[in-house]
């Protein structure tokens, strides 16, 4: 029982963390060097390459930084990515964790990454990375409202809080579908989340690397690693919430799981490349003005959805 | 890479972009090996150390059409841009294989003040805020915020010359209240730029117009390159250098416009902000001055432009997105006019009136404006700040056209680093 | 058993992350001062980065907070809603659009702006 229940959850929630990791970082590769970025070598092992360099790069020091704060934030990151993989259902009962409130722990993610993207900013004692740390609390709070309601959408057909039921509920028709404001919006703060593309706000290119500035070697593999797996994670929780999860036709579960976060993994990645950053301030702006509104409306139609 | 450019440090980092096997980063943190790229003016060896003594161990340095300093031992020196690629990823390999030993540090291994053990407690200072805890002061509220009078606490520091997002050279002491500019005051103006050699043959006697709008255009690609890849856009920035790089008369801009205009490259980003009035349109002068409404260009005066049906285009607004605006307009432009005279093989008319990319050559080239940044950055966001910097073009022309010097006054540099993956 | 497999995946995941950085370090020196100046491009600060910031989007938090609240209701809302029907619909719609409102009314204030 411990067997099945303690260690094949944590196995199955590390093969995901590397290998979610990896599969970022190879796709980013192939869609920068479609888009025009030159690239030599294999797209399969510069990665493992680039991870090789960073361990044997020294890690940078701060005048008086944070120490404890400093090293924490990268491995905390990590561990939210590792938990909202958690709650990922790959089948009806194939699932690491199955809790019956895995929705609010996802939010609960969503609400704590704000924070641990902020204390690696704060703990440098940087000028760019401070900027870096605040600027995206302005974002993080703004989209932690969009997700919540949308989240809430898919609940209430489910009439649960639990993912598998959320995916069990989608049998007839997927959310995406039911509920077609959902996913877009959903996509928006998962790239906010990770702070990828144009919601790259925490570690920007104005701000020479943002809170990511002033680390260097291990610290900034793990920071690196912690980001895409976060990725990997919000692809699951999307793949679960909007396209049916582990339902499809011919293959099996786990293998239609696989393919919906690719394809999630996708169009992020490609957003991430053809959009400009966006201004802070407008940023703000759109996300309660335009994007909450929106939510708002999304989630009457799945309540009314969910009536009829 | 840690990109400040120079006038032919810039050359260098353009091709090293195009190069699949060199990763440029913009922090020195982020990278393995450090790139001095082109002469360094003796007023700038001192920041030159400090970023060279960022890199985190191990690292090593080189020194590209730049005297390396004689008291570093092992340094590796590279005139030719086309060997400059693989003696990077040489240098990478090396170090990573250890048979090249990291550069030593070259300033002195202590704190910026010395403070330890000055409190009661072995802390940095006495009193409440006194003292320098770890060898510096804490922030302390020096006046109240320009926006909303609040007063807390403001950062002032110095930044540059080796910052990607100046122009080369530059540099810049700033307060900072929050992420808005308090007062900007430039320190050192940015090096000359150099311009293609057709602009100052054209000072010299008649040139064919279509080199000279190519050279125009290429100029402002050039440009664009750097901002869009301040602005997040990798990919349009680097399509905007293949572009320049490749440039003729068949080629057209619509692409990218297209591209940037449906990204929402003007709607999105940060580029809001940076409005010249006139009379400081009027100091900077060229395509700047046109965006902010100012109908000034020697062009009109040229008979030979005058051939062509040249009219200049104008913006109204005069600020960072208009420039931009102004910017696409005019490569548009230089490219059709470009085309017109090469099928009618259309030269220029006036020799002592030419309106370079950076603005009118009248008696003199046009002059640095650095000093523009002071009155107009106050009060912008930091990433609209950098977006208006990028917009402006406030480099004076340099004396000589690119690639012909090779000593004295020029500028440029910098730095470089890594290749992240090995090769 | 489900917590406590969450809980252990937490400890091990930021047990992993951390040795990831502290391993490799415990053979690493201290890097020098001269390195460890924050990166200006060359130039340098007056003082230490922490400070008392100037958070220009604070009203907005402000009103994050009574979204926030909702929040804790919606959650078991959303897990009845079905079984109530109509009425669920109809208090959770009064509850939103009087929060609508204020959104509207920060945004007329320019609580979303840059103060």
């Amino acid at each position: 029982m411990i067997v099945e229940e303690l260690v094949l959850p944590v196995l199955m929630v590390f093969f995901m963390l590397a290998a979610g990791a990896y599969t970022v970082a190879v796709l980013d590769r192939v869609i920068a060097g479609a888009l025009g970025t030159p690239q030599t070598g294999s797209v399969w092992i510069a990665p493992l390459a680039r991870g090789a360099w960073l361990m044997t790069q020294h890690a940078n020091a701060t005048e008086a930084p944070d120490w404890r704060a400093w090293r924490l934030a990268p491995a905390l990151y990590l561990s939210l990515a590792a938990i909202g993989l958690a709650v990922v259902p790959w089948s009806g009962s194939l699932v690491a964790t199955d809790l019956v409130t895995s929705v609010v722990l996802w939010g609960s993610v969503e609400a704590l990454a704000t924070v641990v993207i902020f204390l690696h900013g704060w703990s440098a004692n940087a000028l760019f990375a401070l900027i870096g740390g605040y600027r995206y609390v302005a974002l993080g709070l703004s989209y932690i409202l969009i997700s919540m309601f949308v989240l809430i959408g898919v609940a209430l057909p489910a009439e649960s809080l639990q993912f598998t039921q959320v995916v069990a509920s989608q049998e007839e028709l997927w959310n995406v579908i039911r509920q077609p404001l959902g996913l877009p919006l959903f996509l928006i703060v998962g790239l906010g989340m990770t702070f990828w593309g144009p919601l790259n706000l925490a570690d920007s290119a104005d701000l020479a690397g943002g809170t990511a500035a002033e680390i260097s070697g291990p610290p900034r593999l793990v920071w690196d690693v912690a980001r895409a797996a976060m990725l990997v994670a919000f692809s699951g929780v999307a793949t679960s919430a909007f396209l049916g999860g582990w339902l499809g036709p011919w293959l099996p579960g786990p293998l239609w799981v696989a393919i919906k976060m690719l394809a999630v993994l996708l169009v992020l990645l490609l957003l991430g490349r053809l959009l400009p950053r966006l201004a802070p301030e407008r940023c703000v702006t759109l996300m309660w003005v335009i994007l909450l509104p929106l939510s708002f409306i999304d989630l009457v139609w799945a309540g009314v959805g969910a009536l009829l | 890479m840690f990109p400040v450019l120079g006038v032919q440090g810039d050359k260098a980092l353009r091709h090293l972009t195009l190069s699949p096997d060199i990763e440029l980063v913009d922090s020195p943190r982020h990278a393995s090996v450090l790139l001095v790229a082109g002469e360094i003016p003796a007023d700038r060896f001192e920041p030159l150390r400090r970023v060279h003594d960022q890199l985190p161990y191990p690292f090593t340095t080189l020194w590209f059409r730049c005297e390396p300093w004689p008291h570093l031992e092992n340094v590796t020196r590279i005139d030719d841009l086309d060997v400059l690629p693989a003696a990077l990823v040489t240098a990478y390999h090396e170090l990573m294989e250890g048979r090249r030993e990291s550069s030593p540090r070259i300033l002195l291994d202590k704190p910026p003040n010395p403070w330890e053990g000055a409190g009661d407690f072995g802390q940095g200072g006495e009193g409440m805020m006194g003292g320098v805890p770890y060898g510096r002061p804490m922030a302390m509220n020096m006046e109240d915020d320009i926006r909303d009078g609040l007063t807390l606490d403001s950062l002032t520091f110095r930044l540059g010359p080796f910052f990607f997002a100046f122009p080369p050279g530059m540099a810049a002491e700033i307060t900072l209240q929050g992420d808005l500019v308090q007062t900007w005051k430039t320190q050192r103006a940015p090096y000359p730029q150099s311009l293609d050699p057709v602009f100052f043959a054209a000072r010299k006697r008649l040139v064919p117009i279509a080199a000279l709008e190519l050279a125009r255009a290429r100029h402002h690609l050039y440009r664009l390159f750097h901002a869009l890849h301040l602005a997040g856009l990798e990919s349009a920035s680097l399509s905007a250098l293949r572009l320049a790089n490749n440039l003729s008369t068949t080629s057209t801009l619509d692409g990218l416009r297209r591209y940037l205009s449906r990204s929402g490259f003007f709607r999105l980003a940060a580029i809001k902000g940076g409005e010249l009035g006139p009379e400081q349109a009027r100091r900077i002068g060229g395509p700047a001055a046109r965006a902010a409404g100012l109908d000034e260009d020697l062009r009109s005066d040229d008979a030979g432009y005058r051939r062509l049906g040249f009219s200049p285009v104008c913006q109204a607004s005069g600020d960072t997105r208009a420039r931009w605006r102004q910017v696409l307009a005019e490569i548009d432009q230089s490219l059709q006019l470009a085309r017109q005279a090469e099928r009618d093989d259309v030269s220029t008319s006036e020799v002592d009136r030419i309106e370079t990319p950076r603005g009118p050559w009248l008696e003199k080239r046009p002059e640095d404006a650095s000093a523009l940044l002071d009155e107009i950055l106050p009060g912008q966001e930091w990433g609209d700040a950098l977006a208006t910097i990028a917009s402006l073009d406030v480099a004076a022309v340099a004396e000589a056209p690119l690639d012909t010097q090779t000593t004295g006054e020029s500028p440029i540099t910098e730095l470089s680093d890594d290749e992240g993956g090995p090769a | 058993m489900a917590l406590m497999t969450l809980f252990v995946i937490l400890i091990f995941s930021l047990g992993a992350g951390i040795l990831m950085q502290c391993l490799p370090m415990r053979r690493q020196t201290k890097p020098p001062w001269s390195q460890r100046a924050p990166f200006l491009g060359g130039g340098t600060p007056d003082s230490h980065a922490w400070s008392r910031y100037h958070i220009r989007y604070y009203p907005m938090t402000l009103l994050l907070i009574a979204f926030e609240m909702e929040m804790m209701f919606m959650y078991p809302w959303a897990v009845v809603f079905v079984e109530k029907g109509m009425k669920a619909m109809m208090e959770m719609g009064m509850f939103l659009a009087i929060l609508s409102v204020g959104i509207v009314y920060a945004w007329r204030e320019g609580v979303f702006k840059w103060q």
